[in-house]
C-alpha cells in the first residue's frame, strides 16, 4: 500500500515539474519562453495590477516545478503539499471569479499544450489533482509532523 | 493556511477552464500559425459548436487592431450547429512572433465573451541588420556593415545592392553561412552631409520582386 | 505546526532563485509598468514640453493617420514599415533629437512594436519614448 501511495505522490510531483517547465521552456526548439508573454495572460484576468502579474509571471512556475520536485524526492514533503494545494484552491477561486464575470478565457494550465484539451477533460483532470494532493496529505509519513513546539 | 494572501492571489494562471458549462464550445482559442516566409497573410480558422439546447447569436466579433480582420458567416447558431471565424492578420512589414487577439461577443450568459488568439510567427525574406548606418561630418569615412540574413527557410544566393546616389559605394560580400551577406557601404567623404537609399534585391529564388531598403547618411555639421 | 511552516517558508524561498535568475536573463524585455515590454513611457505634457527637440511618430494605421494625427507627426507602422522607415530614416532622423512614438490609447501595442523596432533594426541612438495614453490623451490636451 506503501508504494502505491508513493507512486501517486511521484506522479503528482511529475505533473506540477511538468506544468511548471511548460510555462519557463519551449522544447520544440528548445527555447526560454519570454515571461512578459506569461505576464500578459495573467493580465487578461484584469484581476491584479500589472507588476504583479510579471512578478507571479517569474515566480509561479518555478514553485510549481520546486513542489513538485519536493513531492518527487519526499523532501518538505508536507510544506510543498501545502502549498500545492493552496495554489489549487486559489486556481479555482480564480475560475469562479472569471465565470461570474463572463470571461471565458481557456488559458494556459500547461502551456499552450493544454489547448489540445477539451473542457471537460480539463475540469476533470484538475479536480484528479486536487483530489490527489489531499489524498497524499492524508497519508503523508507520520514522522514529518512530529508534535514539537 | 499560513501563507500570506498576496501570495495565494498571485496563483491565479493556474486555471481550469469554466468553459465545461459554456453553451458556445470552442475546438481552440489560441492557435499559432507559422506562414511561410514573405507571405502577405497569416489566416487561423477558429471553430465552434453549439453544444446547448437554445440557440446563441454572436452579437459583435472585434479584433485587437487594425491589421487582423475576423470573418464570421453568420450570428446566429442553431443548437448542435457548428460554425468557423476566420482571422486573417495581414502581415505587411511584421516580424517575428505576433499576437492579435479576436474578442467574441454572444448573448450567452453563461459566457458572454471569449477571448481567441492568433499567434503568427512571421519570417521575412531577408533581415537586415542594421538598416541604417551613418556617419557624423568630418567622421574617418570608414566602411559600415550591414547585415543581410535570409529568413529560416529561405534560400537566397545573391543580392543586388544599388545607391540612390554615387556618394555612397557599396559592395556585397558573402556572410558568415549560406544565405547571409555582408553589405559594406562607404562613404567618398564625411565633409558634407549626404543621403543615400539603398535598394537591396535577393535573386528571384527567394521570390518575385520582394525590394528591402536600407538607409545611410553623413550627417550634417551639428546645430 | 513548526515543521510545516518552515518547510513552507523554504519552498516559498527557493523558487525565488530560480525566478530572480530568470528576471535578470529577461531584465531587457521585462517592464514592470506597462505591457509594453522594455520601452520607457512619456507623458503627454512633458513631450509636449520638448517641443521641437522632439520628433513625433504615429505608428497607427494609414486611415487613423490620414484622418487626423499629431501636427508634424511622421507616420511610420509596421504595414508599410519597409517603405516608411527609410523615409524617416533620411528625411526626418537625427542622432539629437527624442523620438516620441504614439498610438490610438494606453492600451494598444503598436507604438511599443514600432520603437523596439527602431531601437533594434536601425540600432538608433535616440531617446524613444512611448507616449502615456497615446493619441487619447494627447487629444485632450488639445488647443
Amino acid at each position: 500500500m506503501k508504494l502505491a501511495w508513493r507512486i501517486v505522490g511521484l506522479l503528482v510531483g511529475a505533473v506540477f515539474v511538468f506544468a511548471g517547465l511548460t510555462k519557463i521552456v519551449d522544447f520544440q526548439p528548445f527555447r526560454f519562453l519570454d515571461p512578459m508573454d506569461f505576464a500578459r495572460d495573467i493580465d487578461n484576468y484584469k484581476i491584479l495590477p500589472w507588476g504583479i502579474c510579471v512578478a507571479l509571471a517569474l515566480y509561479l512556475p518555478w514553485l510549481e516545478v520546486i513542489c513538485g520536485i519536493a513531492l518527487i524526492f519526499r523532501r518538505w514533503y508536507s510544506g510543498a503539499l501545502t502549498i500545492l494545494f493552496a495554489l489549487l484552491v486559489v486556481f479555482i477561486g480564480a475560475s469562479i471569479a472569471a465565470k461570474t464575470r463572463g470571461i471565458d478565457i481557456t488559458c494556459g494550465c500547461f502551456g499552450h499544450l493544454s489547448n489540445q484539451l477539451s473542457f471537460a477533460w480539463h475540469l476533470a483532470l484538475d479536480f484528479a489533482i486536487v483530489a490527489a494532493v489531499v489524498a497524499l496529505w492524508w497519508k503523508r509519513p507520520d514522522d514529518r509532523l512530529a508534535t514539537n513546539p | 493556511m499560513n501563507l500570506p494572501t498576496k501570495a495565494l492571489l498571485g496563483a491565479l494562471f493556474l486555471c481550469i477552464s469554466t468553459g465545461a458549462h459554456a453553451q458556445l464550445a470552442w475546438e481552440k482559442t489560441e492557435l499559432e500559425i507559422n506562414p511561410a516566409p514573405g507571405a502577405d497573410s497569416a489566416v487561423a480558422t477558429f471553430k465552434y459548436e453549439n453544444k446547448g439546447t437554445t440557440p446563441i447569436n454572436i452579437k459583435a466579433v472585434r479584433t485587437s487592431c487594425g491589421c487582423t480582420t475576423a470573418a464570421l458567416k453568420k450570428n446566429d447558431v442553431a443548437p448542435g450547429e457548428k460554425g468557423e471565424i476566420v482571422a486573417t492578420l495581414k502581415t505587411g512589414d511584421r516580424v517575428g512572433q505576433q499576437v492579435k487577439t479576436v474578442t467574441v461577443e454572444t448573448d450567452d450568459l453563461k459566457s458572454p465573451q471569449t477571448i481567441l488568439t492568433l499567434k503568427a510567427n512571421i519570417v521575412q525574406l531577408l533581415e537586415l541588420q542594421p538598416v541604417f548606418v551613418s556617419w557624423t561630418a568630418n567622421e574617418d569615412p570608414k566602411p559600415k556593415t550591414i547585415v543581410a540574413k535570409a529568413g529560416k527557410g529561405v534560400t537566397i544566393k545573391s543580392l543586388e545592392v544599388t545607391s540612390s546616389t554615387p556618394e555612397f559605394t557599396t559592395k556585397v560580400e558573402p556572410g558568415s553561412t549560406a544565405g547571409e551577406f555582408k553589405i559594406i557601404v562607404q562613404p567618398k567623404e564625411t565633409g558634407h552631409q549626404a543621403t543615400a537609399n539603398l535598394t537591396i534585391k535577393p535573386d528571384k529564388s527567394a521570390g518575385e520582386g520582394k525590394v528591402f531598403n536600407a538607409s545611410a547618411r553623413v550627417m550634417p555639421a551639428s546645430s | 505546526m513548526r515543521p510545516l511552516l518552515r518547510q513552507s517558508v523554504l519552498l516559498l524561498g527557493l523558487a525565488l532563485l530560480p525566478a530572480a535568475v530568470q528576471a535578470l536573463y529577461f531584465r531587457d524585455r521585462i517592464s514592470w509598468e506597462s505591457r509594453i515590454a522594455e520601452s520607457d513611457m512619456v507623458s503627454v505634457d512633458l513631450a509636449r514640453s520638448w517641443g521641437t527637440d522632439a520628433v513625433w511618430i504615429d505608428a497607427r494605421p494609414d486611415v487613423d493617420f490620414e484622418r487626423d494625427h499629431v501636427p508634424e507627426a511622421i507616420l511610420l507602422n509596421e504595414d508599410r514599415w519597409n517603405e516608411l522607415l527609410p523615409q524617416f530614416l533620411q528625411q526626418r532622423w537625427s542622432p539629437e533629437k527624442k523620438i516620441v512614438v504614439y498610438c490610438s490609447a494606453e492600451s494598444c501595442n503598436l507604438a511599443g512594436d514600432v520603437a523596439r523596432r527602431l531601437r533594434e533594426e536601425a540600432k538608433l541612438p535616440n531617446q524613444i519614448r512611448v507616449l502615456k495614453g497615446g493619441w487619447e490623451e494627447w487629444l485632450k490636451t488639445r488647443k
